[in-house]
C-alpha cells in the first residue's frame, strides 16, 4: 500500500467520522445525555442517525482495511481477498449498500467512533442488537480507564479472532474493549508489539487515529493509577485528582496543577515505545488525527464549550508529547491547526497548560519550543513577505508565536524563580503640567502619547500566572532560545511598532511586539528607536505649535551647551536645570554644543560628548562610583560626597544614552539593571557583583556540619572596606554583634548581607540614580520589552574585546618576549578565536570576562614560559594575570592546549 | 566585632599552639586585619634564615581568603620578587570560609619547604631548579644568607 493512497483513506475515515461526531455533538458529554434522554423522540432519532453511521463507517473499513485477520473469508472484507481494491471513494458508497442489505460483518473491526454513551436510551436502531450495545456499556462503565492487563486483552482479541464466524450480535462484547477506550501505556506497549510481530498496523492505527481524534478520549489517556500504591509523588498527583474533582467549578481547578488524573510520564514511556514501531506505520493516520483534534477543540472553545477546561488541556499536553511533531508532515498540518487551536484556549486555560508543562514536562518544552520554532523558520523562510503581506498578517507564525508565549512561561515556571516581594519601590515622575499639552491633544492625537501616563498594559497570562520576567532567575531554558532569529531579521519593526499601538486601541492587529521574548535585543531596540523617535517628534511638534501660539519655550530640542573643559559641571548644571523645571524637555533629541567649537550636532557630538562624561564620571577619583576589583565593575560609593541630585544627573545620563541610541562604555554588574527595571538586589546578585565574596557565603550556606558557629564565629555585625580603606562595622539587625550566625538563621544571614550591600547601603544614591533615569525612560517600552540583561546591551553595546590592545600591553616572562615564536603563536590563535572563546580566555587568565574600564590595556596581563616543549596544559595565576606558557613544539599543539584549557576550567564565574 | 571576633579567635589559637615554622606574630591593635610573623623553613636552601611575611585580611573575611606576601626576599619559584605568591588554598577558586589560618600557614611553609616547579611564579627559577637543582640550591642559599632574618634561637 503505498503511502498516498494511505493519507487519503485516512483523511476520509477522518471525515466520517467527524460528520459523525458533529451530527450527535458532544456525545460523550453527561450533561448532553441526561438532556437528550428527557427527550425521547428527538433522541431516538439522533440514536438510530448515529447508529446507522457506525455501521457505516465499519462497513467502510472493512472494506478499505480489512479486519485484519488473514483467514478472513468474508467477501466484503479486505482481509479476505474476495472485496476488490477501492478508492475511499467507492468505498463510502459501497458501505451504504452494505448497510442497507445489512451485510456481513467482520468482528477484529473496531469502530472508528466511540460507542455513544446515548445507547442507553437505544432503541433497536439499526442491525446492532440491544442486548450487545448494553453489554458494551457496562464493560465501559466498570472500567472507565481501561486499564485491563495486557495478558487479559490478549486472550480476548484471540477469541476474537477465532470467533469470526459467529453471528454479528455476539461479536460486540469480544472488541468492546477497545472500542473507544482511551490509551494507555500498556495499550501502546501491546499494540507495538502486535505490530512489529504481525507487521500489521491497523490496529495501531485504529487505536491512535481513535483516540487522537476524540479529545473525550484522549482527555481521559495515559490515567495515572489512582489505585497503584506507588511512589509519593504519584500519590499527590491522585490527591490533586481527588481535590479536583470534588470541587464543581471549573474554575476553580486552576491551581491545582495536573488535569484529573493525567500520567505525563506515562504518556511519555507510551509514546517512546511508539518510536520502536516504524513511523511510516502510524504518521499519516496520527498526522490527520491531531489536525482534526485540533479542529474539533478549536471549534469546542470558540463555540461549543461542553469539555471540562482540564480535558481540553490534558489533550494538549497530550498532542504536545508526540515526539514526532518535529518532523515535516507534523509540522506542516498537525502543528499549525494545534496552535490555531491553542489560540482560542482562555487564559486560564493557557496558565493551567504553563503549569502542567512546567510541573511535568519540563524534559518535553526544548523539544516543544524548537518544533515551534521550526515552525516559524520553515514559514518564513519559504515565503517571501511584502508590504501587502507582512509577517504579522502570516497566521502560521502569528499563532505559533502564541502559543511560545505559553511555553515562555511555562519555561519560567519551570526554572528558579524568586518571590516578587523584592520589588524597587516605584518611582513616581510627578508629571508636570503641560496646559498647552491638554488643549491639543484632540488636534494631534500623537501628542497624546505623553498623557498616557496609565501603567503599561500587562500581558494577562502574566498576570494570571503571577509571574514576571524579572523573577525568573534561571529560567529552565535559557531566554536566548527562544529568539527567532529569522523572523527577526524580517519583520519591520515601523509596522510592527503601528500594530502595537494600534492594538493598545482596538486589539484587532498582530505585534511581536507584543512577544518580545522571540525578538533578538537587535530588533527590539529598532521598535525602541521608532517609539523614541515617533515621541521626539511629536514633542518637537508641540514646541513648534506653542511657539506659533506665542508660548514659552519654543524649544524643539533638547540643547546643551558645555564648555570642554567643564564637561561635567556645566552639563550637570544644564541638566539640573531641565530637570527641575522642565522635565518633559528631557524626551526631546538631543542636541549638544562645545563652547567655541563649529561642530553641528548631527549625532557625532552628543556621542562624544556621552564619552567624555562617562570617562570623567566613572573615574573612581571623582569618588561617586568605586571599582570592584574582584569584577571589574563599578558601583554606587556609598559613602560619596556627591549629593543625591548627581546622581539623578548620571541617570539621566543613562537614559539619555539609551533614548538617544548611544553606546557607553559602563561596567556596572547586572544587578543595576535588574534594579533599574524595579526588582531588588538579592543574594544571587552578589555572584557577578562580587564572585569571590558569593562564592564564600555560597560554601557557609553548604556547610552542614553542626560546629558552624564555633568554625565561623560570624555574627549578625559585618564589616565592609571604603574607598579610603578604612574598615566600616554595620549591624544587620539590632545588637547584631551578639546574634551568632547559626545552621538555622544563615540564609536569613545571607539574604540581609546582600540586601545590605546591594541595596540598603547604597539606597539614596540608588534611589536618585534611578529616578534620573526614569525621568527619560518612564513612557517608554522599554521595561516591558527588555530583559535586564538586554537593556544591559542597549547600554554597553554588545561586549567586544580589543584583544589587539591586549597584546600590545602584555608583559613577557620566563624566557619569552614579544618575538618568541610561541607567542607570535599565541597572538594569532587568540585573534582568530571566536567571541566567546575570547570571553573564555579572559575568564581563564584573569578571573572575570569583564573588561576594566579603561579596556583590555589595563588589565597588565603576563605570558610567562612554563618550560620546554611538555604535555601540560597552559595553567593561570587569576590574582595576577599571569598566563603559564610552555613552549610547545608547534601551533597546533599550542592551539589544542589552550582551547583544552579554557574549555575545561572551572573557574567561579561560570557555574 | 564581627570579622575580628573569629580573628581574635584565630589569633589566640595560633599563639597558644606554638607553631615552629611560624613565629613572632605580630598584630597591630588597632587593626586586626593584618598580621605579620616570622616563617622558619626546615629544609634546605632555606633553613638557613627566616622569612618575614604579611598576611592581609579583607574586610569580608572569612568569607573572602586571605593575601599572603613575603616581606624579606626570597629566591623561590613560587614566589616573585614583589613577595607576591601564589597559595592555592587561599585563591579565589579555592578559598573555603572555614579554612583556618593555622591551615593556610601550613600550607605556605610546605611550599616554602618544598617548591612546586610545576606552577611556578617566576618561570626561569623554576626551570633552574628542574634542570640544575645543585645550582639551584647553591644560588638559594647564598641569596638566603644575605637576605633573610635570623632564625629564632629557640
Amino acid at each position: 500500500m503505498n503511502s498516498e493512497s494511505e493519507t487519503d483513506e485516512a483523511s476520509r475515515g477522518n471525515e466520517a467520522s467527524s460528520s459523525i461526531t458533529n451530527s450527535a455533538p458532544g456525545n460523550s458529554n453527561d450533561e448532553n445525555i441526561t438532556h437528550s434522554c428527557a427527550d425521547p423522540i428527538n433522541n431516538q432519532d439522533i440514536m438510530k442517525r448515529a447508529a446507522a453511521k457506525q455501521l457505516i463507517e465499519r462497513y467502510f473499513y472493512q472494506l478499505l482495511d480489512g479486519c485484519g485477520n488473514s483467514d478472513c473469508d468474508n467477501k466484503y472484507c479486505a482481509s479476505s481477498g474476495e472485496a476488490r481494491n477501492l478508492t475511499p471513494n467507492e468505498a463510502a458508497a459501497e458501505a451504504i449498500k452494505l448497510f442497507n442489505k445489512e451485510a456481513r460483518l467482520c468482528d477484529a473491526l473496531p469502530n472508528k467512533v466511540p460507542r455513544t454513551e446515548s445507547s442507553h436510551c437505544e432503541s433497536g436502531a439499526g442491525t446492532t442488537s440491544k442486548e450487545a450495545t448494553n453489554k458494551n456499556d457496562t464493560i465501559r462503565l466498570d472500567m472507565p480507564s481501561s486499564s485491563r492487563s495486557p495478558s487479559n486483552v490478549w486472550t480476548e482479541e484471540k477469541k476474537g479472532e477465532t470467533s469470526h464466524n459467529v453471528s454479528n450480535a455476539d461479536d460486540h462484547s469480544n472488541l468492546s474493549h477497545n472500542n473507544g477506550a482511551p490509551l494507555t501505556e500498556e495499550r501502546i506497549y501491546q499494540l507495538c508489539d502486535e505490530c512489529l510481530q504481525n507487521k500489521k498496523r491497523q490496529p495501531l492505527k485504529r487505536a491512535l487515529g481513535e483516540a487522537f481524534t476524540q479529545p473525550a478520549i484522549l482527555a481521559r489517556s495515559f490515567p495515572s493509577k489512582a489505585n497503584v500504591d506507588v511512589d509519593l509523588e504519584n500519590k499527590e498527583k491522585v490527591k490533586e485528582s481527588k481535590a479536583m474533582c470534588s470541587s464543581s467549578d471549573p474554575d476553580k481547578d486552576i491551581d491545582s496543577v495536573a488535569g484529573p488524573g493525567l500520567d505525563v510520564a506515562s504518556c511519555r514511556r507510551a509514546f517512546q515505545y511508539l518510536s520502536k514501531v516504524p513511523s511510516d506505520y502510524y504518521s499519516s493516520t496520527l498526522v490527520l488525527a491531531l489536525a482534526q483534534l485540533a479542529e474539533y477543540l478549536r471549534v469546542e472553545l470558540s463555540t461549543s464549550k461542553k469539555m471540562c477546561m482540564d480535558d481540553i488541556v490534558n489533550c494538549f499536553v497530550i498532542a504536545f508529547e508526540v515526539p514526532d511533531l518535529g518532523c515535516s508532515d507534523y509540522l506542516e498540518v498537525a502543528l499549525p491547526a494545534l496552535c490555531h487551536a491553542a489560540e482560542f484556549l482562555p487564559v486560564k486555560g493557557q496558565a493551567k497548560l504553563a503549569r502542567i508543562w512546567a510541573q511535568h514536562c519540563k524534559e518535553t518544552l526544548r523539544h516543544i519550543l524548537e518544533t515551534l520554532q521550526q515552525v516559524i523558520t520553515l514559514k518564513i523562510i519559504s515565503t517571501n513577505y511584502q508590504r501587502w503581506f507582512q509577517v504579522q498578517e502570516d497566521e502560521t507564525v502569528t499563532l505559533a508565536t502564541k502559543l511560545m508565549k505559553i511555553v515562555y512561561y511555562a519555561n519560567m515556571l519551570a526554572g528558579v524563580m524568586e518571590p516578587n516581594t523584592l520589588r524597587e519601590e516605584a518611582v513616581v515622575i510627578a508629571s508636570q503640567l503641560d496646559p498647552l499639552g491638554d488643549a491639543l491633544d484632540h488636534l494631534y492625537p500623537l501628542s497624546s502619547m505623553k498623557s498616557s501616563k496609565q501603567p503599561l498594559p500587562e500581558d494577562p497570562l502574566g498576570i494570571e500566572l503571577d509571574v514576571n520576567v524579572l523573577d525568573a532567575r534561571k529560567p529552565h531554558l535559557p531566554f536566548e532560545e527562544f529568539y527567532n532569529e529569522p523572523l527577526s531579521d524580517t519583520v519591520e519593526m515601523d509596522v510592527d511598532f503601528a500594530n502595537y499601538k494600534i492594538k493598545v486601541s482596538n486589539g484587532k492587529k498582530f505585534s511581536f511586539l507584543k512577544y518580545p521574548f522571540i525578538l533578538t535585543a537587535a530588533t527590539k531596540s529598532l521598535g525602541l528607536y521608532y517609539e523614541n523617535r515617533i515621541r521626539m517628534y511629536s514633542e518637537r511638534r508641540v514646541s513648534l505649535l506653542q511657539a506659533v501660539v506665542g508660548a514659552v519655550s519654543p524649544m524643539p530640542f533638547l540643547k546643551l551647551r558645555v564648555r570642554r573643559s567643564h564637561i561635567i559641571d556645566d552639563a550637570l548644571v544644564e541638566l539640573e536645570m531641565i530637570a527641575m523645571e522642565r522635565t518633559l524637555d528631557l524626551k526631546k533629541q538631543l542636541v549638544v554644543e562645545f563652547e567655541g567649537e563649529q561642530g553641528v550636532d548631527e549625532g557625532g557630538v552628543s556621542k562624544e560628548f556621552f564619552q567624555l562624561i562617562v570617562e570623567e564620571i566613572f573615574n573612581p577619583d571623582y569618588g561617586m562610583f568605586t571599582q570592584q576589583q574582584d569584577s571589574h565593575t563599578v558601583w554606587f560609593n556609598p559613602t560619596s560626597f556627591e549629593t543625591e541630585a548627581q546622581f539623578t544627573l548620571i541617570g539621566i545620563v543613562l537614559g539619555l544614552a539609551i533614548y538617544n541610541n548611544i553606546i557607553l562604555a559602563v561596567n556596572f554588574p547586572m544587578v543595576v539593571y535588574r534594579k533599574l527595571m524595579g526588582k531588588k538586589g538579592s543574594f544571587e546578585d552578589l555572584s557577578d557583583w562580587n564572585p569571590i565574596l558569593y562564592k564564600g557565603l555560597k560554601d557557609m550556606l553548604e556547610y552542614s556540619e553542626s560546629d558552624l558557629e564555633e568554625t565561623y564565629c560570624q555574627t549578625f555585625r559585618i564589616c565592609y572596606r571604603d574607598v579610603y580603606g578604612n574598615n566600616i562595622f554595620h549591624d544587620l539587625k539590632e545588637n547584631g554583634d551578639d546574634i551568632f550566625v547559626t545552621q538555622e538563621n544563615k540564609q536569613e544571614f545571607v539574604e540581609m548581607y546582600a540586601d545590605f550591600l546591594l541595596n540598603k547601603s547604597v539606597e539614596a544614591q540608588f534611589k536618585a540614580f534611578r529616578r534620573g533615569f526614569v525621568m527619560v525612560t518612564d513612557e517608554s517600552q522599554l521595561c516591558t520589552l527588555f530583559r535586564p540583561e538586554e537593556v544591559e546591551t542597549l547600554v554597553c553595546g554588545s561586549k567586544n574585546f580589543d584583544f589587539n590592545e591586549l597584546e600590545k600591553s602584555t608583559e613577557y616572562d620566563g624566557g619569552y618576549t614579544s618575538e618568541s615564536q610561541t607567542i607570535k603563536d599565541f597572538w594569532s590563535i587568540v585573534h582568530s578565536l571566536s567571541l566567546e572563546d575570547k570571553r573564555k580566555l579572559l575568564q581563564f587568565t584573569t578571573g572575570s570576562d569583564r573588561v576594566p574600564v579603561g579596556g583590555l590595556s589595563h588589565l597588565k596581563l603576563v605570558i610567562a614560559r612554563n618550560g620546554p616543549d611538555c604535555d601540560r596544559l597552559p595553567t593561570a595565576h587569576t590574582c595576577f594575570n599571569v598566563l603559564l606558557l610552555p613552549e610547545y613544539e608547534n601551533k597546533d599543539k599550542l592551539q589544542d592546549r589552550l582551547m583544552k584549557a579554557i574549555s575545561y576550567s572551572k573557574g567561579f564565574g561560570m557555574l | 566585632m564581627a570579622a575580628t571576633r573569629r580573628l581574635q579567635k584565630e589569633l589566640n589559637d595560633i599563639r597558644q599552639s606554638g607553631l615552629k615554622s611560624f613565629r613572632d606574630i605580630q598584630v597591630d591593635e588597632s587593626n586586626i586585619l593584618t598580621w605579620q610573623g616570622l616563617i622558619v623553613p626546615d629544609n634546605a636552601p632555606y633553613n638557613k634564615g627566616a622569612f618575614r611575611i604579611e598576611i592581609n585580611y579583607p574586610a569580608e573575611y572569612p568569607f573572602k581568603p586571605p593575601k599572603i606576601s613575603f616581606k624579606t626576599k626570597i629566591y623561590h619559584p613560587n614566589i616573585d620578587e614583589k613577595g607576591q605568591v601564589c597559595l592555592p588554598i587561599i585563591s579565589a577558586e579555592n578559598w573555603k570560609p572555614a579554612t583556618k589560618t593555622d591551615q593556610v600557614i601550613q600550607a605556605l611553609v610546605a611550599l616554602v619547604n618544598d617548591p612546586e616547579p610545576e606552577h611556578p611564579l617566576r618561570a626561569e627559577l623554576a626551570e633552574e631548579f628542574l634542570k640544575d637543582r645543585k645550582k639551584f640550591s647553591k644560588n638559594a642559599e647564598e641569596f638566603t644568607k644575605k637576605h633573610s632574618e635570623k632564625r629564632p634561637s629557640d
